[in-house]
């Protein structure tokens, strides 16, 4: 289960192009005050740590101020669900209890 | 050295200005262009007081510092390489003063072009360069890559819109210095704007802006149209281009990229061959003329069907698919190389509109030859084409093929009397072919002359090092 | 921001002591329904999920959170005393406000009602309308989600549910569009009760509602489609509906979903929102307890949030 949802990440995280279209749509990216608190940052962060590592402060404010209100879906050239990677990769995280 | 610089900077600045987190820095340190590296820590001045104070202290340690707005460049422009301190505008984004007398705004440099665009509306007015990365690219990145886009048939790039520039340098002090004037006409000696305009970053921190604006048009024509054939096309531009008409908008799409593009964009539109976009901007009392005379047009030399549009908001559905031309080029990167990593590569050249129809047909060609399928767009009444190849990152021998494709193209595009680079940039792409094309126009010695230039700016060399000369 | 595992732990040991994710006595989900004498069994189903009843508990929860998260000493009380749990799991403090516990309690009742007027007689689950485990999902506590998703669902089929009305966004989303991932065998019709009542054509008295502007929830908008029903639903009950820059399925969320974790950030994103809403009009119709409670906790008297179920419901502006 724990490897499917891993390979699902991957791959669909994997196919960013890094347009970085997603950012200005994100409330919590202002806010935030960094790239990591906008659907770039996390779907890459969501890529980048999904092999496991333990997740620094910044990261866990990332990954869990989004908001899941699906903005960033919308416009993604590469149409990423990007709602479902930040997800599930919360889900991967609590599960495997890396931090 | 990671841990001091940053300790360093928090200091100087304060804990929230600078970010080290390793997981969040390297972020930073990637662009859509593929190339990616890494950072000692990204700070965020929020005023041109920090900018200077970080500008001093690279200076006075040796740093590389690297300036960004939204990191969206396309030819490694804003990649931290040899690593260094990231210093990012985005908290520099306030919109300081609209002036709609003096038609001018004054910026803070991390303004979304987008957002720039959202508040000058409820003054009627617009800020005319529109890449297609608008919604993101800030007026920094913007003014630094000397950016251009839809309206460039008419309203050019970036250094047709920047008046003045509030400027920081790299050295002992960071100093600060206003550039440039607040009117059109300006004869402050050398021009030192322009010079800026398109520097990506190696010459200076650019903090603020003031910006011509212009007011939103009344109504624009709008005729999109798909033709058989790029003759027939050409013909159709050729006849728009001489007419006396300056059209605002003047755009291309291959007919399998134009239809990606439609079904990536879920345009109801058929797509029934090349597409040709044009839209002339005008006031209402002559909208159905010229509508009628772009349909004619079209018609004439053989458009298989014309949609047209009288006001702006009805345009909307027929610019989907030109607005898709990045989607549709991300869907056929993934088409060809399904569940792998890849890069869009997407290429940047411009020619003499009088060239535009012998480009499109030698880039074509030597797409095919060299086994590489190639989708073509751009904004063609400027003369500004942009190729796309893609190549999965697994792949090496894709991807030497692809960099050899790019050479050739950008020979082929000087040959026509043309550029390597018409809005995106060197970076660090495309340094070899700025040498060709001094080459091959016989003149070296410019490049000696940039860097010369570079040296009086950043003497140390520590701003944005390795790009463009 | 607060330390968000300590927060989903929270909820994970609220769930699993009693059922709901922030402390707050479970007969708060189901007393305002007992003067209204529902059926307690068939179809179809009010669902309420919850959502409504616990927005003044979260409110509440939200407004001690957020003085710790000033004192920027939220993770070191937390890690130290297991405060918020101790205090949930002891039902101590989290008191919520009268008038907000009966706002709420007001929406549920109209939207009975005006189902009602509109021939639709629903029956109503009192003890098993149980809370929905939206934020177990949107947590990531899949286990803990999914073990409670086939409580839920077991509850309802009991009640003899074969259509189930849903009265928020993030209830409609979970049952129809999440559910059927988790829970096997899953075969419960959802629809909202915006959904119902336009498919029913509201009945109404009133003529004119005045203007009021909208807020799309983004849940509604974007994931499940209901976006013209409110609109067609206010018109006819004689309000004219105005449209703020971003809406439909382009709207702006209102930063509700991270009130608990990021206080501050929730009420940044909320202030942005509603600056842009009230720049068309003084009165903005939510249609979700969360955008309700967290547009109006930014607000001052110069503008006005109501639920779209008390407009249509007759309520004057
Ligand atoms: C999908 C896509 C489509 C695009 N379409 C177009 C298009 O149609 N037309 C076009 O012109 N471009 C286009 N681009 C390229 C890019 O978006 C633009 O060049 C944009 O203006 C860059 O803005 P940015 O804020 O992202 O800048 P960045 O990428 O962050 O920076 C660009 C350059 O400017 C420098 N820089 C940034 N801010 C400062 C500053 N304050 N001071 C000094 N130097 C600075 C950087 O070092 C870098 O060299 C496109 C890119 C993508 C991904
Ligand atoms: S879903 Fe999350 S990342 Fe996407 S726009 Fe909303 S808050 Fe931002
Ligand atoms: S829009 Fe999609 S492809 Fe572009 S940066 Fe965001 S997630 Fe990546």
């Amino acid at each position: 289960m724990d490897k499917s949802l891993r390979v699902w990440v991957e791959s669909e995280a994997g196919r960013c192009v890094y347009c970085g279209f997603c950012e200005p749509v994100c409330p919590t990216l202002y806010p935030g005050g960094h790239r990591g608190y906008g659907p770039r940052g996390r779907v890459n962060i969501a890529l980048n740590l999904v092999e496991g590592g333990k997740p620094t402060e910044e990261v866990l404010k990332s990954i869990y101020s989004c908001l899941l209100c699906g903005a960033c879906n919308l416009v993604c050239p590469a149409k990423i669900d990007i709602v479902s990677v930040i997800r599930v990769f919360r889900a991967l995280m609590w599960r495997t209890k890396t931090y | 050295m990671a841990r001091r610089v940053s300790e360093d900077l928090i200091r100087l600045l304060s804990r929230d200005k600078v970010i080290d987190d390793p997981d969040i820095v390297r972020l930073y340190a990637r662009e859509p262009s593929g190339i990616s590296s890494e950072a000692l820590a990204v700070v965020f001045p929020e005023n041109v007081r920090d900018v200077s104070k970080i500008a001093s202290y690279a200076y006075k340690n040796n740093v590389p510092v690297y300036p960004q707005g939204s990191t969206t460049d396309l030819v490694g422009g804003a990649v931290p390489e040899p690593s260094g301190i990231i210093v990012s505008f985005e908290r520099m984004n306030k919109i300081v003063n609209v002036n709609i007398l003096d038609s001018t705004v004054d910026v803070e440099v991390g303004v979304r072009l987008g957002d720039l665009n959202v508040e000058l509306a409820k003054h009627g007015y617009m800020f005319p360069i529109d890449p297609a990365s608008v919604n993101i690219a800030t007026v920094g990145g913007a003014i630094n890559s000397g950016a251009g886009g839809l309206r460039g048939a008419k309203y050019g790039t970036m250094r047709d819109w920047v008046l003045r520039l509030t400027i920081v340098l790299p050295d002992e002090t960071g100093t600060i210095m206003n550039v440039g004037c607040r009117t059109t006409k300006c004869r402050q000696g050398y021009d030192l704007v322009r010079l800026i305009v398109g520097s990506e970053g190696t010459l200076a921190l650019v903090a603020e802006a003031t910006l011509k604006i212009a007011p939103l048009p009344e109504t624009m024509a709008t005729a999109l149209a798909f033709f058989p054939t790029l003759e027939n096309l050409f013909e159709a531009y050729r006849e728009i281009k001489s007419s006396g008409v300056q059209p605002l908008i003047m755009e291309f799409m291959d007919h399998e990229t134009a239809k990606l593009a439609g079904e990536a964009s879920k345009s109801p539109i058929n797509v029934e061959g090349h597409m040709l976009l044009v839209s002339v901007d005008c006031n209402f009392e002559a909208v159905e003329r010229i509508e009628s005379w772009l349909r004619g047009v079209m018609e004439k030399n053989g458009a298989v069907k014309v949609y047209t549009s009288k006001t702006i908001e009805g345009a909307e559905p027929l610019f989907t698919i030109r607005r898709s031309l990045f989607p549709a080029q991300v869907a056929i990167a993934s088409e060809l190389y399904p569940g792998r990593k890849k890069i869009v590569f997407m290429d940047d050249i411009a020619v003499p509109p009088s060239k535009i129809l012998e480009a499109v047909k030698v880039i074509k060609s030597v797409s095919e030859e060299k086994g590489l399928k190639v989708s073509i767009g751009g904004h063609i009444g400027d003369g500004n084409l942009h190729p796309s190849v893609a190549f999965p990152l697994d792949d090496d021998t894709i991807k030497k093929k692809v960099l050899e494709w790019e050479f050739e193209i950008s020979k082929i595009a000087v040959e026509l009397g043309g550029t390597v680079s018409a809005e995106h940039g060197i970076g660090l792409r495309k340094k070899e072919f700025l040498r060709m094309e001094m080459e091959k126009l016989g003149s070296v010695k410019a490049l000696e002359i940039m860097k010369g230039v570079k040296k009086i700016f950043d003497p140390k060399g520590i701003l944005n090092p390795g790009k463009v000369v | 921001m607060l330390d968000p595992l300590q927060i989903v732990r929270v909820v994970e040991e609220n769930m699993k002591a009693h059922g709901l994710p922030f402390p707050a006595p479970r007969e708060a989900l189901y007393s305002w329904a007992k003067p209204l004498k529902m059926p307690d069994r068939g179809s179809p189903m009010l669902y309420t999920g919850g959502l409504y009843q616990i927005t003044p508990y979260i409110m509440s929860v939200v407004d001690s959170l957020s003085k710790f998260e000033d004192l920027k000493l939220i993770s070191v009380a937390l890690k130290a005393s297991r405060l918020l749990s101790t205090l949930g799991l002891s039902g101590l403090v989290v008191r919520p406000r009268a008038d907000t516990v009966s706002y709420v309690e007001n929406i549920l009742r109209s939207i009975v009602e005006l189902l009602r007027k509109a021939g639709v007689n629903v029956a109503y689950g009192y003890e098993d309308d149980l809370y929905s485990g939206v934020l177990l999902y949107d947590l990531g506590l899949d286990e803990l989600f999914k073990e409670h998703a086939v409580k839920v669902y077991k509850a309802l089929k009991s009640r003899e549910a074969k259509t189930i009305i849903t009265v928020d966004p993030h209830t409609t989303h979970i049952m129809r569009s999440v559910y059927p991932k988790y829970v096997e065998g899953y075969d419960l019709e959802v629809k909202s009760y915006l959904e119902v009542l336009a498919e029913a054509g509201l009945k109404t008295e009133q003529q004119n509602g005045g203007d009021v502007v909208i807020h799309d929830p983004c849940l509604y908008a974007r994931f499940e489609g209901v976006i013209g029903q409110p609109r067609f639903l206010l018109q006819k009950s004689g309000f004219k509906v105005l449209e703020p820059r971003r809406s439909g399925r382009m709207t702006y969320c209102c930063g509700g979903p991270i009130e608990g974790l990021a206080p501050k950030m929730a009420k940044t994103i909320a202030k942005t929102r509603l600056s842009e809403l009230s720049e068309k009009h003084g009165v903005i119709v939510t249609l979700c307890p969360i955008c309700y409670a967290n547009l109006k906790s930014v607000s001052d008297d110069k503008v006005k949030v109501e639920d779209i179920a008390l407009l249509l419901g007759g309520r004057e502006l």
